[in-house]
């Protein structure tokens, strides 16, 4: 039983110091980070097709 | 509980996107009022059909000139009534994001906020048209490549260049696509004499208007009030003269571009050469504006795919990503 308790503070102080050295991100990269994903075609196109006409899916790629 | 909006409010028409739903409302920003009792009688497309044609108790006005709000009572009133017809209640008060021209002065935009607060939003953020049209061009903003935008719409036209998800260069004058509708009036009053309308104007422009010559040209006849006699006359008109009215209109849009190349950093004016400037607003339709910008500033110009709605599904972007994106809204700290 002893040596349960002892595995289980041994990980959690392991885990403990495997967060603590990772480097944390800066609150102002992630926020950056998260406004240009935002921006991203992947995330816009929801909108797009939301929007566009049907038939204009054969345009795509020739104007923007 | 209420869907978050934006809305394009335009000098021409006012366009407004509901979260996850899309565009349910493309109207002409005017409304009628009837002038004795201050009953609003119409709004959008129903007043634009009024407008020169009404008897003397009621006015059909546009209240925002210039991008700007002339009238503040009525533009709230012509918000309020335009937010009703999409469903906004007492009870149900959205977010809101409205995209107005980068050049507004502190107590315009704070005109606007209020015109929306007072007329049902819980809360009204304001977003750059250059912006808004660049995200709904569907430009690659996200990468460090510099786009540039040119929206030409009723009373502005906007350049700016954009890379990163910021603005970095912007240029903007308050001369767009009514103003050459007023050149036309003008023209047509001066040179032969009678009075045109300016809804007759805007269809003068559609029909035979450009900016550099094309090659299915035709003339048009147009009636209108002859200035002497009062008598009903018709004129014809030709395209050479049209391009004459407006000439100083459309050299004033371009040197406005002009200027914005300009101000772009090196490092991107080498990627307008390559990727081109994007042409959206509904002045951007004007035949021969493309090429004869192109052909001033020697960089390719390309017609977004859908030059109406571009500002206003930018702006829906905004609001479909609301937290992400809330640091573009005007005031707002830049990332």
């Amino acid at each position: 039983m002893i040596w349960i308790l002892v595995a289980v503070v041994v990980i959690a102080l392991a885990v403990l110091v495997i967060v603590a050295r990772k480097p944390r991100q800066e609150p102002g990269v992630a926020s950056f980070r998260r406004h240009i994903d935002a921006l991203s075609p992947e995330a816009r196109r929801e909108v797009m097709d939301r929007v566009r006409p049907p038939d204009s899916n054969q345009q795509e790629g020739q104007g923007n | 509980m209420a869907r978050d909006l934006a809305i394009d409010l335009g000098t021409a028409n006012t366009l407004v996107y509901m979260k996850g739903r899309g565009i349910v409302l493309n109207e002409p920003s005017v409304i009628a009022l009837n002038r004795q009792t201050g009953e609003v009688l119409a709004t959008g497309r129903e007043a634009w059909q009024m407008i020169g044609r009404t008897p003397g108790y009621i006015v059909a006005v546009r209240p925002l000139r210039g991008g700007a709000i002339t009238d503040f009572e009525i533009t709230e009133r012509m918000i309020r009534l335009l937010l009703q017809r999409v469903g906004v209640s007492r009870f149900t008060r959205p977010k809101v994001v409205i995209c107005v021209p980068s050049a507004i002065t502190e107590v315009e935009r704070r005109a606007v906020t209020d015109a929306a607060r007072r007329a049902g939003a819980a809360d009204a953020q304001l977003i750059e048209q250059p912006m808004a049209a660049a995200i709904g061009a569907d430009l690659p903003i996200d990468e460090p490549v510099g786009n540039m935008v040119i929206d030409i719409g009723g009373g502005t036209s906007e350049t700016a260049v954009i890379s990163l998800g910021g603005v970095v260069a912007l240029e903007a004058v308050r001369v767009g696509s009514f103003d050459i509708d007023a050149a036309i009036q003008a023209y047509v009053r001066r040179e032969h004499g009678i009075a045109i309308g300016e809804r007759t104007a805007e269809e003068v422009k559609m029909a035979i208007g450009s900016a550099a010559p094309t090659d299915d040209e035709s003339q048009a006849e147009v009636r209108g009030r002859d200035l002497m006699t009062g008598l009903p006359k018709t004129v014809v008109l030709t395209p050479e003269e049209i391009r004459f009215a407006i000439e100083d209109v459309v050299s004033s849009i371009i040197a406005s571009v002009v200027r914005c190349l300009a101000k772009a950093p090196p490092e991107l004016a080498q990627d307008f050469l390559v990727r081109g400037m994007y042409l959206v607003g509904g002045g951007g339709l004007l035949r021969g504006l493309a090429p004869r910008i192109e052909r001033e500033t020697q960089v390719p110009v390309k017609m977004s795919n859908m030059p109406l709605e571009a500002v206003v599904m930018g702006a829906g972007h905004c609001i479909e990503h609301y937290d992400a994106l809330k640091t573009m809204f005007m005031g707002a700290r830049r990332p």
